[in-house]
């Protein structure tokens, strides 16, 4: 089965809670995100606990992008 | 997509064999959802769990003393499952979940129907109760970095 990532992504300057979601990608610093209605590019990837069977985990900040 | 392999990539599910998935798809029910509709309310009684198939929804809490305002505790979207915590301890929802994708579809599994699984499966049992427990640690890990 292809990698699965499972990722948190916390929004650099809170005021947003972020998200959990599932990804067949890893995030790279630089791409944009778009979690609901709002995009958002990607400042930060980290693994946030070891890699278990074909899930990864990890963590994403996330800036806020102004449309 | 077959919803055997759908569950295959939900981390609930990790570790179960082709048939054990089989049996899980079995007693799924495939719900949809728009923008705004509420699938779970807090302190309302619940006895399924959903895992997102598509889609985006938000976990609002509300009502403690010190925090009275609903808040936005996180939103969780593609294979990501919520509910899990009638499964495990039969209490009320401890949070509203509302959709804010314009659509949405989950599937739902009922408390006894897991329960029967796990009852005749004790292997399903095992592996999908720690991968609960792992799926709660994951989202505690997301509020500890949230408060950072």
């Amino acid at each position: 089965m292809a990698p699965i990532f499972k990722v948190s992504y916390v929004v650099a300057g809170g005021g947003h809670p972020g998200a959990i979601v599932n990804e067949d990608q890893k995030p790279v610093v630089g791409e944009r995100v778009q979690l609901g209605k709002d995009e958002f590019e990607v400042v930060e990837v980290v693994d946030l606990i070891p890699a278990r069977g074909d899930f990864s985990f990890l963590h994403v900040t996330v800036r806020p992008l102004k449309n | 997509m077959e919803l055997a392999k759908v569950l295959s990539q939900v981390e609930l599910f990790d570790g179960l064999t082709p048939s054990e998935l089989e049996q899980i798809a079995r007693i799924c029910q495939e719900r949809s959802y728009r923008s705004g509709e509420v699938v779970a309310q807090q302190g309302a009684t619940g006895d399924e769990l959903f895992v997102i198939w598509e889609g985006l929804v938000e976990i609002v809490h509300s009502g403690s003393p010190q925090d009275p305002e609903p808040r936005t505790m996180v939103n969780l979207g593609q294979g990501q499952v919520f509910g899990e915590m009638a499964l495990v301890d039969f209490g009320p929802r401890s949070a509203t979940v509302r959709v804010v994708s314009d659509t949405a579809r989950l599937q739902a599994i009922r408390r006894d129907d897991f329960l029967s699984v796990c009852e005749e499966h004790h292997r399903v049992g095992f592996v999908v109760m720690r991968n609960i427990a792992a799926d709660l640690s994951f989202k505690l890990r997301h509020q500890n970095l949230m408060g950072r």
